[in-house]
């Protein structure tokens, strides 16, 4: 909302230094957010009216004119090559040594020094309404293009600044969607007024009514559905005349950013932006039988709208109709046949009342919005329909623009009786949380127009008919705190029981995990929950794969955040392969985050939201350092600490098991499987997957639910004793068909070594010439350990022995010699 | 006799003297002091001496003996020590070489504002709720006193995935949630934090960010108790020096509303870019919970009151750590998120 000081000013007395009202009325809730001061950087420029003007002689473009600004003497010889400029035009005139702020033609200002021209000399300039800071989208047609002119009867030597509204000064509020009665200078002004303690002035709202006739015999007004319209009025003004409307309105209209029009548009501008109630003006000899009906469209009913667009409404629009068909969208915008043209001899003036909610959900699905459906969506004030009708007259009149028709026609079935709301002074201290006597609320709501009544301990307030967002006793608690200033609450700590904040322990193992793989040496990352489907593309993955089947959002920002993720994967790849693109030699990243899985599509029921813990490793395994392998990170780097998190967690009885998922290597990945339910997979990138999200090198993801580790983490470890007696170790190779996976070995290992054998150890792999084609050594350390005694060497070779016989043996058929 | 004796002697010292090594010295000790030493030969061929000579020259020997040992130790310790420094000298690294350092990893500055957030409120008390992120128009809006074509609905442009299922704009759905699921009328003291989701998208706006929400229900909650406990937060938060203070405000869920600014952090108040040259910065957004949002849950307003307040974390942690642009939160670049510990 922009509100002029100097309109403000015409409600009630300002006497404070504009930095000092924006500090009051902020602390009231109406946010200034920003404070423009028009003019600014604008000064020496005065009106002049051209006593004579001719073609320079050396010039196709140039003109030389003589200035009459006041200035006494003989009048003053400045050249222009605007080409819009007559005699006796009056025009602003910046003069030697004035300064004109930046605008498109100055984009750095201007100080105005005499100049010479093809020989001639020119002492100032003469102003288009760009040089003057003026926005060209606020000015009449004529006004945009060449020097302003300016009305004939215009004073000379008058300040540019005072002529064109240039000494306002603009506040812009961020007015919250409760104070619909704020959204006007009148509900700004009593604002003011109950902050200041000054008085409010109303505006003049009394009409001549001088046209003869009576307007109920004139026009016709029906409501058919009471509940979109509580309240709809209608005058009818005689012998208009369309013209400007007078420079001191156009100003006013700038100032708060609304383009003047003509002289019957402006006044129904002027008044929506003075008291907030939005108005229509009709031609009245284009509305078929002189008649306004307040109905819902028809579905598919057609309608031209004032800009010219054909809308197909639905019957859940309010549609304002004549006896033939729709004129118009009631409270949103008016329809081009029935406008206001510069031949229209007599109007109808609709003041009305509309349901927000409808208006509000009519202009979203024609992505029409504007001034009034703004204000009938807050609310406007249906007790002051006619205030607003009779202001409208009132200055229509005064511009000897019209005549009035006397009387309103009006269809007001049940008029809104006023909200009156019990409080006790002990409940509006107890909410606010310090003692405020009862003077001092009565005092504060009258200030505001709220009438309070005794009732013994109660009071009742009367709430005024524009205050609409007041409905219960909170509400007049915030009335009482914002004016008694939310500063002079002295704070204090609520008084409570002592008790214990938690957590949801899968959080604690959430942080648990984050620590751990920072201290693994990864970083955490934060992705977007919304990916691009394209992205499943990308994994390969196939058509019918239930992951593809993801929630869409019906109104996404662009491709990119398009549906709710079913895997982390995408999202982690990005990351990794966004940093890649930007030399990062080393990718090692992780990220807790959610995933969501539909139950059906499209959603009717909640959809699950499973927490997941993704890993993507890229790039070297370490920093480059003189003293590290310096090698890329492969799947062993990933199985390390997939490993480690889960001992750290304490899950110890999880499986890995073949996986066959599109995106991953086949011969380097598996899937993690934990109380015989697959919770993750980790493996190398598929080199296709790989090149499909741009990654340089070879990059290996791991993806766990974490809920189900959730159990394990938060066990208390039990303590195992210590054994007394010494371990023996013993390091044995055996060669094995190169397919003989390690735990398998170990398994055999295990068995022929019986239970004293505490730990098996792969310290070398070995593949070559030393052994047969097919075949690999494994070197295992073996450590042996007994609860109660020593054992002997003799014991522990015995076992070795054992174990590379049996070893052999088991694989003796599959060895080629 | 006793001649040879001082020969060998005075051969050995000599030797010794030109010893290079602990190596040399072991090697003389056997040649002088062994079995097969000239002296032991002498000691062997004592039989053939007078009975009056072998105590003297017996005690020559001996003399000799010591001496000779003495001598060794100490040109052998000499040496060792000598060789051992050598050695060590040999072993010199260059101690400007980096060293062999497990690499660090680094927590999202969200994930380290959020968890002191939590921390400051589970010191006082509150218990971290949680909620889904995929909600329901009932529970995003509607039990928080913002009906269908409410205008306030403006406030948060909303990601739709029906007419029914949205992604939630606000962490304040879990509000209803928690009171809902409780006891009518039970205290609650609570914070939720949480992803959040709006249709906007700048150098100012992220489509998804992150909001902790705060709720506190009991018998005479106050304004003043909001003031105290946001109060209390901010100190914390951002030091004690910082001064709070609010401006009443509307959110539909609550009543009377208030704006929370914090005086700037970067300035100290006297002015500046981040402020916008006002000295304060809006921090978060709180109130005393309405009516009917309390009768909504099934909560007795008349008997208890209460206040809540929600705050975005990615406005702390720029705030924290001077942070200039948004986007650099999603963006995930490493350069960036290495800066955090």
């Amino acid at each position: 909302m922009l509100a002029s000081i100097e309109w403000l000013k015409q409600y009630v007395d300002i006497n404070l230094p504009v930095e000092e009202l924006v500090e009051k009325i902020t602390g009231a809730g109406l946010e200034v957010e920003t404070v423009k001061r028009l003019g600014e950087g604008l000064g020496g420029v005065v009106t002049g009216r051209v006593t004579d003007i001719w073609r320079h002689p050396d010039s196709d473009h140039l003109w030389v004119c003589m200035m009459d600004y006041g200035q006494g003497g003989d009048p003053v010889q400045i050249l222009t090559g605007a080409q819009n400029v007559h005699k006796d035009d009056v025009v602003p005139v910046a003069t030697v040594g004035a300064v004109l702020p930046p605008s498109s033609r100055n984009p750095q200002g201007l100080k105005l020094k005499k100049a010479r021209m093809r020989g001639l000399d020119s002492f100032g300039m003469l102003c288009s309404a760009d040089e003057l800071g003026i926005d060209s989208k606020l000015l009449l047609p004529e006004q945009r293009n060449g020097i302003f002119i300016l009305p004939p009867d215009t004073p000379i030597g008058e300040d540019i600044k005072k002529v064109l509204g240039l000494d306002d000064v603009v506040l812009d509020i961020d007015l919250t969607s409760n104070r619909a009665d704020c959204f006007s200078i009148i509900g700004l002004a009593r604002e003011i007024a109950a902050l200041t303690g000054n008085e409010l002035h109303l505006p003049e709202t009394k009409c001549k009514e001088a046209a003869g006739g009576r307007a109920a015999d004139m026009a016709k007004i029906i409501i058919k559905d009471r509940e979109l319209c509580p309240r709809f009025t209608v005058r009818v003004l005689k012998n208009i005349k369309v013209k400007p409307s007078p420079l001191w309105m156009q100003n006013r209209l700038r100032a708060c950013g609304v383009r003047p029009i003509s002289n019957v548009v402006d006044v129904t501008n002027y008044v929506m932006l003075e008291l907030g109630q939005p108005m229509h003006a009709y031609d009245y000899d284009t509305v078929g039988g002189h008649t306004l009906i307040v109905r819902r469209a028809e579905d598919g009913e057609k309608l031209v709208t004032l800009d010219e667009q054909e809308r197909i409404l639905d019957s859940s629009m309010i549609t304002i109709g004549d006896a033939a068909h729709a004129v118009g969208l009631g409270g949103v915008m008016g329809g081009l046949e029935t406008e206001v043209t510069d031949k229209t001899v007599n109007v109808m003036l609709e003041a009305a009342s509309f349901h927000g909610p409808s208006i509000r959900r009519t202009s979203y699905s024609l992505g029409l919005r504007s001034e009034a459906s703004g204000r009938f969506e807050r609310g406007v004030d249906t007790a002051r329909c006619h205030e607003a009708s009779n202001r409208a007259a009132y200055l229509l009149e005064e511009m000897d623009a019209c005549e009035t028709v006397a009387g309103i026609v009006e269809d007001y079935p049940a008029p809104a009786a006023p909200t009156v709301i019990e409080v006790t002074p002990a409940a509006i201290s107890s909410r606010i949380g310090i003692a405020i006597a009862e003077e001092e609320i009565e005092k504060i709501l009258t200030a505001l127009d709220f009438k309070v009544e005794k009732a013994g301990e109660k009071l009742l307030v009367t709430v005024p008919s524009w205050r609409g967002d007041c409905s219960c006793d909170a509400d007049i608690s915030e009335e009482v705190a914002r004016f008694h200033g939310l500063e002079h609450i002295a704070s204090h700590l609520p008084v409570l029981s002592i008790t214990q904040g938690r957590q949801h322990v899968s959080e604690d193992v959430k942080d648990q995990i984050q620590d751990y793989l920072v201290g693994a040496g990864l970083c955490e990352i934060m992705s977007y929950s919304f990916i691009n489907p394209a992205a499943y593309d990308k994994l390969l993955l196939p058509e019918e794969d239930p992951r593809r089947k993801s929630i869409s959002l019906l109104n996404p920002i662009t491709d990119d955040f398009k549906v709710m993720r079913t895997t982390m994967a995408p999202s982690l790849l990005s990351a990794a392969a966004y940093n890649a693109a930007r030399q990062a030699e080393r990718v090692a990243i992780f990220e807790i985050g959610r995933i969501f899985l539909p139950k059906a599509l499209p959603l009717t029921a909640f959809p699950e939201e499973r927490q997941v813990l993704a890993v993507v490793l890229s790039g070297r395994r370490g920093e480059l350092n003189w003293c590290a392998d310096n090698d890329d990170a492969d799947f062993f780097d990933l199985k390390g600490i997939a490993e480690g998190l889960l001992d750290k967690l304490q899950v110890k009885n999880y499986q890995l098991a073949p996986i066959d998922e599109s995106y991953l290597h086949p011969g380097k990945s598996c899937a993690v499987v934990l109380d015989g339910k697959k919770v993750g997979y980790m493996g190398e990138l598929h080199p296709q997957a790989q090149a499909a999200f741009d990654l340089p090198h070879k990059t290996y993801l791991l993806e766990l639910e974490t809920e189900p580790l959730v159990k394990y983490a938060t066990a208390v470890p039990a303590y195992q004793r210590l054994t007394k007696h010494p371990a023996s170790s013993r390091d044995v190779a055996v060669v094995v068909p190169e397919t003989v996976s390690k735990a398998e070995l170990e398994t055999v290992i295990r068995r022929c070594a019986g239970e004293l054998l505490r730990d098996v150890r792969v310290f070398d792999i070995y593949t070559g010439k030393q052994v047969p084609d097919g075949c690999k050594s494994m070197a295992f350390n073996l450590t042996y350990q007994a609860a109660d005694r020593t054992l002997t060497d003799g014991e522990v070779d015995a076992s070795i022995k054992k174990v590379v016989e049996e070893v052999a043996e088991a694989y003796k058929g599959q060895l080629r010699s | 006799m006793e001649e040879k004796l001082l020969a060998i002697k005075a051969a050995a010292l000599a030797e010794l003297g030109l010893a290079a090594d602990p190596e040399a010295v072991k090697e003389l000790r056997v040649k002088y002091l062994g079995k097969k030493s000239p002296m032991t030969e002498i000691l062997r061929g004592m039989g053939k001496l007078s009975p009056e000579e072998r105590p003297k020259i017996g005690q020559i020997v001996n003399l000799i003996k010591a001496e000779l040992t003495a001598a060794m130790n100490a040109k052998g310790e000499e040496l060792e020590e000598k060789a051992l420094a050598a050695k060590l000298a040999e072993e010199k690294v260059d101690i400007t070489l980096p060293g062999r350092a497990p690499v660090r990893g680094h927590l999202h500055p969200l994930t380290l504002t959020m968890r002191e957030i939590k921390k400051i409120f589970m010191r006082m008390g509150f218990d971290v709720m949680e909620g889904p992120e995929i909600e329901n128009d009932y529970y995003n809006f509607e039990a928080l006193n913002l009906p269908k074509d409410h205008p306030a609905r403006d406030m948060q442009d909303t990601f739709y995935i029906t007419e029914e299922y949205l992604l939630r704009t606000q962490t304040s759905p879990i509000q209803a949630r928690t009171m809902q699921a409780r006891e009518p009328n039970t205290p609650i003291r609570m914070i939720a934090p949480g992803t959040v989701y709006r249709c906007d998208y700048d150098a100012t706006h992220s489509p998804m960010f992150h909001q902790v929400e705060g709720l506190v229900i009991d018998k005479n909650i106050s304004l003043a108790d909001l003031k105290g406990t946001l109060e209390l937060f901010l100190k914390e938060m951002f030091g004690s020096s910082v001064k709070v203070r609010l401006r009443p405000s509307f959110f539909p869920f609550t009543e009377p509303s208030a704006e929370v600014d914090i005086s700037c952090v970067i300035c100290g108040g006297k002015g500046c870019r981040v402020c916008k040259n006002s000295g304060w910065l809006e921090i978060l957004g709180s109130g005393m919970v309405h009516p009917n949002v309390l009768t909504m849950s099934g909560y007795d307003p008349s008997q208890m009151t209460g206040f809540a307040f929600g705050m975005g974390v990615e406005r702390i942690a720029m705030l924290k750590y001077g942070i200039d642009d948004l986007r650099l939160f999603f963006e995930n670049d490493l350069r960036f998120l290495k800066q955090f510990n």
